[in-house]
């Protein structure tokens, strides 16, 4: 029962936990913390008990015999990383947002959260992946909208709308393999021929795509992360974007590899574009925390690209890019959201010399940056490093120019470096106070060490990859 | 059985209105649970008559249906005594064509139901309620003549009412036919038959508008469904022109009209009719099996979530005088409860999943995929996900804004046991679907 309680319990457990805690809004955090904490050990625990090939069953629920509908719920490796990263990233977040206001209903809605997005990795019915997709819309809609920036609810509107939209092509993708094979489990699909493929690979494409995002479906993501608070952004970017990812593995190329090794010319072209597009738009942008939601769609542009290739070497580049790409993006949103809120600017030619009043941030937004650069000892390093490779291999030499989007990002991050951390120190830098707590210090430390601890040694990401795309064959 | 409890206690209530409100609670639900109950054990019109059949889907309806109106009855407040009577009468009615099997019988009860209705709205206290009241008379008026030209026409051409023996063959049935659907599209509010719907749900007294948009039609569209069904399985080309044409026409006129509106009333009567036109999709999709589930699952979601809204916004409008968008800004520190009750309701609304709203969209429109009328149920999720842009902008003046004066508004135990029944049926049908499938399984 614990499979299915881990998703159901938390959507429910929240509104109790509200108004249990309205009057003491301190604890709730402490609770949001425990839950984290017991979500990271269960899914360590089934990652313990993995088979060595294929999925571990954790049982059916709420059958509907007369419609084939049932909440069937297993893991494999993939689903794994992306659960151990995601509840990883939600008690992260709670060191982060330790004094944000108004408690009670924040950390409420966390566990909110935490239910429904365990269910997108857990499930294998195509129809609650669908239920649970949508179902982390609710939450996060709230947290941009009431905790966000001035622009907060237009942000949360745009998110909320787009991803809605695009999620509805592929409800009607996931209603037309149902009416062509007869199941909703993606499991038994794989073996059916479906009549259309075409058609349904281009639907759940959009719906995947547009929460990547790539271009030109990328406009809700650079103001839902403007606007949303830090940690929040963290979440969008560390997990809602993983699940595009994840929908396209899932989806695309081991449901439908035919139609995507027909369609991948296309994937190569928009994940190009996006990771070129979006590199250029993060050169040219002033404001900080806009040009690391930019700098992240660029590296979605390079997932996109390594999953195309359908090969083992690439779908394992792909899910460590989305491993590091989480690691590495979320301490520099925490360090944008940071900077604002002590200095209240938003433009990096109005802060520069940040390195000498507050040292410990701007080390860490350095790592990070170079980290995102693709840095040698760096996670940024090896994602970039491998999804080239496997892309020339998979394409020819051509694809290299791929590489362009690394050399951007080293604009980019470079340039920021320079006009934020070092040089004159402004005005309203001088005048501003950087302390920090103590929790978002240790947050930041532990994102600081697992950057560089996963970059010199990659194994346990590759050794999980191995297990989740043994199926394509060796090295 | 049923019908004789719930019609003696329609004329026993108006004795106890005056004196004591409660006591007239009190014998109204107790109708309503004694009815369940002889539901439960069979022995209701079909027992007795044999122009009746009951079935397990029938059973499912009935009992989402009384539960639904003993829920607004918690809620209602001395003001609206009337309505409890008017309820009574409309819940053996309801249970009546239901449960029959016969043509003219349905006839005659839609009629019925039709003439309970406009008493129902009739509670004209000023201007803008008569003129919600009697443009929904007038309408209802001529959509009575229409059914009965077409009926009359529908009557040369078949010898027996009954459903399982109704001959449809030839061309005169077919104009027959699609004479009747005119009128009862009016009564779905379809487009272009919708143009009453909205004045009349939004400028009556909303616990009727409750009753008249949530209950009635979703008890009308299962019984529309039931009686031209034979109809729909033997002219299959028609029925897919016909019944897909308004859902477009429906769904997109009403979604677009709703996200101008600016009280919220208005926007709720053009939801109300942007559903229906999601629900003209299983009758189009009549081919495939799943339609009788799809109008089922949609009947019961939508019977608890529009009647909530409704009755929420009646609570608001009576104790704060909420009427526009700008009034229920910060509702969330106002009225938590309220606002809380209003949120996931709009959510079930909008299609979120886990709530009934959703799975209703689902099996409907999964029937028409089945169907083969893969685009249309394009057209209708994305339509759908337009809706949202409406339901997320209210719940965006309950939570996001902040509140133009501090009048803190609580709610009535009545009113809360009310809207918790109605919760839990939306929270219920969200999640555990397999009750509505085994149901329609008899079909």
């Amino acid at each position: 029962m614990v499979a299915v309680d881990i998703i159901f319990a938390p959507i429910f457990l929240s509104v109790l936990v509200y108004y249990l805690t309205k009057s003491t809004p301190q604890y709730t955090k402490y609770i949001a913390l425990g839950w984290f904490i017991v979500e990271f050990f269960i899914a360590f625990s089934w990652y313990k008990d993995l088979p060595q090939v294929g999925f571990l069953e954790l049982g059916n629920y709420l059958n509907v015999p007369q419609f084939g509908f049932d909440l069937t719920l297993r893991v494999d490796a993939l689903s794994i990383a992306m659960l151990l990263l995601t509840s990883a990233l939600l008690i992260l977040v709670v060191f982060t947002s330790w004094e944000e206001k108004n408690q009670a209903a924040y950390f409420s809605l966390l566990i909110m959260f935490s239910g429904p997005i365990f269910g997108v990795f857990m499930t294998t019915n195509v129809l609650w992946f669908f239920i649970f997709w949508e179902l982390t819309l609710v939450p996060m809609y709230f947290l941009v909208g009431i905790w966000g920036g001035e622009k907060r609810i237009y942000a949360a509107i745009k998110f909320f709308l787009f991803t809605h939209v695009f999620a509805m092509f592929m409800f009607v993708g996931f209603f037309l393999l149902f009416k062509q094979t007869g199941y909703w489990d993606l499991t038994l699909i794989k073996e059916a021929a479906l009549t259309t493929p075409a058609l349904i690979w281009w639907l759940m494409f959009l719906g995947f795509a547009a929460k990547l995002p790539v271009f030109p479906l990328h406009t809700w993501l650079p103001v839902a992360h403007v606007e949303a608070p830090s940690s929040i952004s963290v979440l969008l970017a560390g997990v809602l974007l993983k699940m595009g990812a994840y929908g396209l593995i899932r989806f695309t190329v081991e449901l439908m590899p035919a139609a995507t090794k027909e369609f991948a010319i296309w994937m190569v072209i928009i994940g190009l574009t996006t990771t070129l597009f979006a590199g250029m738009l993060a050169i040219f942008e002033r404001h900080i925390k806009r040009m690391v939601a930019y700098s992240s769609i660029s590296h979605m542009g390079l997932v996109v690209v390594a999953v195309s290739t359908m090969t083992y070497d690439g779908l394992s580049a792909a899910l460590y890019e989305m491993i590091g790409h989480a690691l590495v993006i979320s301490p520099l949103f925490l360090i944008a959201g940071w900077l604002h809120h002590k200095t209240h600017t938003w433009y990096m030619d109005e802060m520069g010399g940040i390195m000498k009043y507050a040292p410990y941030a701007s080390a860490i937004f350095i790592l990070a940056g170079m980290a995102a650069l693709g840095l040698p000892g760096t996670m940024g390093f090896v994602g970039e490093l491998t999804i080239i490779v496997s892309a020339i291999k998979a394409y020819g030499w051509w694809i290299a120019i791929i590489a362009l989007g690394s050399l951007i990002s080293a604009g980019y991050i470079i340039w920021a470096v320079r006009r934020s951390i070092h040089g004159e120190a402004s005005d309203t830098v001088i005048k501003s106070d950087f302390s920090m707590t103590i929790a978002e210090k240790f947050a930041l430390a532990v994102f600081a060490v697992l950057i560089v601890y996963f970059g010199i040694n990659p194994q346990p990401i590759f050794d999980l990859a191995n297990q989740a795309f043994g199926f394509l064959g060796g090295m | 059985m049923s019908f004789i409890i719930l019609i003696a206690a329609g004329l026993l209530v108006p004795v106890f209105y005056k004196s004591n409100i409660f006591i007239a609670k009190l014998i109204a639900v107790l109708a309503f649970i004694a009815s369940a109950y002889f539901v439960y054990t069979n022995q209701s019109l079909s027992s007795v008559f044999p122009l009746f059949v009951t079935d397990s889907a029938t059973k499912l309806i009935e009992y989402v249906l009384l539960a639904t109106l003993a829920a607004v009855s918690l809620s209602l407040t001395g003001f609206e005594r009337p309505l409890i009577a008017q309820m009574l009468f409309i819940a053996g009615l309801s249970l009546a064509i239901l449960e029959t099997d016969n043509f003219f019988v349905f006839i005659v009860l839609f009629e019925s139901i039709a003439i309970v209705s406009y008493i129902l709205v009739a509670n004209i206290r000023n201007f803008y309620n008569a003129e919600g009241a009697v443009k929904a008379f007038i309408a209802g008026a001529v959509a009575s003549g229409i059914i009965l030209l077409g009926f009359a026409f529908f009557s040369f051409t078949t010898e027996s009412f009954t459903y399982s023996q109704m001959s449809v063959n030839g061309k005169f049935t077919l104009i027959a036919v699609a004479i009747m659907l005119a009128g009862v599209f009016y009564k779905l509010t379809i487009v272009p038959m919708h143009a009453w719907a909205a004045d009349t749900y939004s400028q009556v007294n909303h616990a009727a508008a409750a009753i008249l948009s949530g209950v009635i039609k979703s008890v009308m569209l299962i019984a529309i469904f039931k009686a031209f069904y034979k109809f729909m399985i033997a002219y299959p080309l028609a029925t897919v022109l016909i019944f897909s044409f308004f859902a477009i026409i429906t769904m997109t006129l009403a979604n677009f009209m709703a996200l101008w509106q600016k009280r919220i009333s208005k926007i709720l009567a053009y939801s109300s009719i942007a559903h229906s036109g999601y629900a003209l999709i299983p009758f189009a999709a009549a081919a495939s099996v799943y339609s009788y589930a799809g109008v089922l699952y949609y009947a019961i979601a939508y019977i608890f979530m529009q009647t909530s809204v409704f009755l929420i916004l009646n609570d608001l409008r009576r104790e704060g005088g909420v009427k526009f968008l700008e009034d229920i800004k910060g509702l969330g520190i106002k009225a938590p409860v309220h606002a809380f009750l209003f949120t996931v309701q709009l959510f079930s609304l909008a299609g979120i999943p886990l709530l009934a709203g959703f799975m209703s969209k689902a099996v409907a429109f999964y029937s028409g995929v089945d169907a083969g009328l893969w685009p249309i149920v394009l057209i209708a999720v994305l339509n759908s996900a337009l809706a949202v842009a409406y339901y997320a902008w209210i719940v965006k003046h309950i939570y996001f804004d902040k509140p133009v004066n501090n009048v803190k508004l609580s709610i009535t135990p009545g009113s809360l046991i009310g809207q918790l029944i109605l919760l839990a049926g939306t929270i219920y049908f969200g999640i555990f679907a397999s009750g509505v499938f085994n149901a329609t399984i008899s079909m």
